[in-house]
């Protein structure tokens, strides 16, 4: 079953091309990783499927529902409670986790649940209290974010998007803002819901994450999806020679 | 001095404090939740909002405020039209200046309190779902208080100083009972003791700041 669609998706900033005939489209339980230099345009095509940015062109179907399309060439949105509904299926967790520093982890776990979803608090708070079980940080729900490590913050971001049961969870380069020994403990948690089957797609600079946990990569350069397929397929038979310049660039640097 | 004149002094001022106090109230009451308002129309993408706002802020902070509280007290009685001509009470007149021209100041603390709060929080309660006054409301402004508690304590002392302007429309503020009472009494001792109340009223608004910001200390 299909949970997203992308057909043909431009976006540029202040007439600058930053993604240009992107198509794509993510299967249910699906696990995408999405890799490629900086400035590939990976975060904009992210953010551009969250709603966080507006294409410019294209069409961007989530379970049927069509959040954007371009019939003549500029993009029309749907109205705004499709789009609420639309962003109740997806959840996001950035590279900075921007927790709310004012409330304690239980709260910024429970307060979209409680206040968008309109889910009992109580109800809210025991799955709240599951997910953080689940993330091995139980002992942190009345702690504030300031008193948290790195690791545990983004684990704590991955379990407020969790909170919302979204049927896709994007990951914008989720261990870039760690120090590397706090990388593995996020990656544990990625992991573990892949192997639920919860449908992602996770921009990464990890290589060998990328490689053991996606079902398929897609790679990115200059705001194009160059090359697309299993993990296999893209770091040991790369067709591509951008592909292969930049794998190899990467195996010497790691 | 006797001590029943020193009472009967003491009470002048009292009364007289009063006055001060309750300019001191109505204007924070109504210029904080309009200075918000202000801070927002001024944050408007929309031009022919934030041009109005930015005009207004400029009028209220360039001018001095004793003009505004002569401006709105004698304006709506001697500028307009036969007919038109309103007697504003002169208590409300203070009020109507004084929030106003404190709005003005507390919409530029607003407006920096709420540009420093960092773009990451507005995008992570948008793909919440969260509407945007829920985000305004339950995510921004409540950590843009704890940033601005120092900037508006400034304010809030310099107003209850300020209150002592208002003599100028002859209210009988802490300030002129202390003056009147000093040219009657051949004694600067009235204007000495005004200034120890305008200090002890300053002495609990400095304390509440201090007990605020140290609720809110609990996270940073």
């Amino acid at each position: 079953m299909q949970i997203l669609h992308v057909e043909y998706l431009r976006k540029s900033f202040d007439g600058q091309t930053i993604l240009s005939n992107v198509s794509l489209e993510i299967s249910k339980g699906e696990v995408i990783a999405v890799i490629g230099p900086s400035g590939s345009g990976k975060s904009t095509l992210l953010r551009c499927l969250t709603l966080l940015e507006r294409i410019d062109q294209g069409k961007i179907t989530v379970e049927g529902d069509v959040m954007v399309d371009s019939p003549n060439g500029h993009p029309r949105y749907a109205p705004e409670e499709t789009l609420r509904k639309i962003r109740l299926k997806l959840g996001m967790v950035f590279q900075n986790f921007n927790l709310f520093p004012h409330f304690s982890v239980l709260q910024n776990i429970t307060e979209a649940p409680v206040h968008v979803a309109g889910v009992p608090y109580e109800v809210a708070k025991a799955n709240a209290l599951e997910l953080l079980e689940k993330i091995g940080l139980s002992d942190k729900a009345d702690a504030y974010p300031y008193q948290l490590s790195g690791g545990q913050s983004q684990r704590v971001a991955i379990a407020r998007a969790l909170a919302m049961k979204p049927d896709v969870l994007f990951f914008d380069e989720p261990t870039s803002a760690l120090d590397p020994e706090l990388t593995g403990e996020v990656l544990k948690v990625i992991r573990a819901l892949a192997a639920e089957h919860m449908t992602m797609m996770v921009v990464t600079h990890e290589m060998a994450f990328a490689r053991d946990v996606a079902d398929r990569v897609i790679f990115m350069d200059n705001g194009q999806i160059i090359e697309t397929g299993t993990p296999d397929q893209i770091f040991l038979n790369p067709t591509n020679e951008r592909t292969k310049t930049f794998l190899q660039r990467f195996s010497e640097n790691g | 001095m006797e001590w029943t004149n020193l009472i009967k002094l003491l009470n002048l001022l009292c009364s007289g404090a009063l006055t001060s106090i309750q300019l001191f109230c109505y204007t924070l009451l109504f210029s904080l939740p309009l200075g918000l308002a202000v801070a927002l129309g001024r944050m408007s993408k929309r031009p022919y909002i934030r041009g109005p706002i930015k005009f207004y802020i400029l009028i209220m902070r360039g001018t001095p405020l004793l003009l505004q509280i002569i401006f709105v007290y004698f304006a709506p009685s001697f500028m307009m039209p036969e007919g038109f001509r309103i007697n504003l009470d002169r208590f409300v007149a203070a009020v109507i200046a004084f929030s106003l021209n404190y709005a003005a100041y507390f919409a530029e603390i607003y407006r920096g309190g709420i540009e420093s709060i960092p773009q990451g929080q507005y995008e992570a309660a948008a793909v919440l779902g969260f509407t945007k006054s829920q985000t305004f409301f339950r995510i921004i402004l409540p950590q843009v208080i704890k940033r601005i508690l120092p900037p508006i304590s400034n304010e809030v002392i310099t107003l209850v100083k300020d209150t002592a302007l208002i003599q100028v429309l002859g209210i009988s503020e802490l300030f002129r009972v202390a003056k009147n009472e000093s040219s009657r009494l051949f004694s600067t001792l009235p204007l000495f003791v005004a200034g120890l109340f305008y200090l002890a009223m300053n002495w609990v608004v400095t304390r509440v700041f201090h007990l605020a910001e140290k609720k809110l200390s609990y996270y940073k």
